[in-house]
């Protein structure tokens, strides 16, 4: 197991990717404190069965991304748990969808909040933790949509661009304190938040790809799982796409 | 509180503890740089047990500023 005697915070996780993370996490020996925006009792449930069947402890911690007090107060439970942290993966994030001209300033500062904002003030405090332990791996989920750009997502896409920028200057700030940093770019995947895209649309993605079919949510919480390890001991300021070889 | 920090300042900034006084100023030592100044925000938050705020870390511009934002989270 890859992560065994670790312990990981991972925000998003009521869903998709983050889900899948979890799940895979806590089956290679990682404990976790899965972050959530609100309460949800199957959630709960979920994750009591997942420890029980791993042999691990999961921590449902639940904070809105939109709220700076609430993000601080479920970042000091982390802390006050007084258990190292050894992995910060940022998942949490939203889009909607809206043409640049159509994208109004309000929705613009609301997607960033939650996907850019957040991130950045969790990983703050989460890294201050790491600092002192001189270890830490930090990964965060940004898009491929970042990095080409996409039709109707200005405001998805320039967040996710901002947390590709921060992320290779957060890895040169903190590489010597042992932390390394890096993201992963998802392309296609087979999410509730691609459930919504038209199926023409995705048809259209899929016929450029190498690999011809949608990603599955366990194929992106694997490349993020290996970014966890010690096997990724030597990257850091990397951006890893995980898109079927879009074109 | 006020001995104790001085003594987490004289020890992570590595000057006498004579040279911590109020007046004592970020960047206006050699050794209280931006990198030190991260050493001393750790050192601070593992003394008292404490988790200070991204504000408050950029506020923390001299002793008589750190004793202000130590009593705060105590």
């Amino acid at each position: 197991m890859l992560l065994t005697g670790k312990n990981a915070v991972i925000t998003g996780c009521l869903r998709g990717i983050g889900k899948k993370t979890l799940e895979t996490f806590a089956e290679q020996g990682a404990n976790v404190w899965a972050c959530a925006q609100h309460a949800d009792e199957e959630f709960e449930k979920y994750c009591a069965e997942l420890a029980l069947r791993t042999g691990t402890w999961i921590k449902p911690i639940y904070f809105d991304f939109t709220n700076t007090d609430d993000i601080k107060a479920g970042l000091k439970a982390i802390v006050s748990d007084k258990q190292p942290v050894d992995v910060l993966v940022n998942v949490a994030g939203f889009t909607k969808d809206a043409i640049f001209h159509m994208t109004s300033m309000e929705q613009l500062k609301l997607i960033f909040e939650v996907n850019y904002f957040s991130q950045i003030l969790i990983t703050q405090y989460i890294t201050k933790l790491m600092m002192r332990q001189k270890r830490g791996s930090v990964i965060n989920i940004a898009s491929i949509s970042g990095i080409d750009g996409s039709h109707g997502q200005l405001a998805y896409s320039s967040s996710k661009a901002a947390l590709i920028g921060a992320t290779r200057t957060i890895s040169r700030e903190l590489a010597q304190h042992g932390i390394r940093v890096n993201a992963i770019a998802p392309g296609v995947i087979d999410t509730d938040m691609n459930a919504v895209v038209p199926a023409n649309i995705i048809a259209g993605h899929v016929k450029g790809m190498s690999i011809q079919r949608m990603g599955g949510s366990s194929e992106v919480a694997n490349a993020i799982l290996f970014l966890a390890s010690d096997l990724s001991s030597y990257m850091t300021g990397q951006i890893i796409r995980v898109d079927g070889g879009m074109k | 509180m006020e001995n104790k920090l001085k003594t987490i300042f004289a020890t992570s900034l590595d000057i006498s503890e004579n040279l911590v006084t109020d007046d004592l100023r970020y960047a206006e030592i050699p050794q209280w740089d931006s990198v030190a100044h991260m050493a001393l925000v750790a050192a601070i938050e593992e003394g008292f047990d404490i988790m200070i705020d991204t504000e408050d870390v950029i506020d923390m511009s001299s002793f008589e500023k750190a004793k202000q934002i130590v009593t705060k989270y105590l």
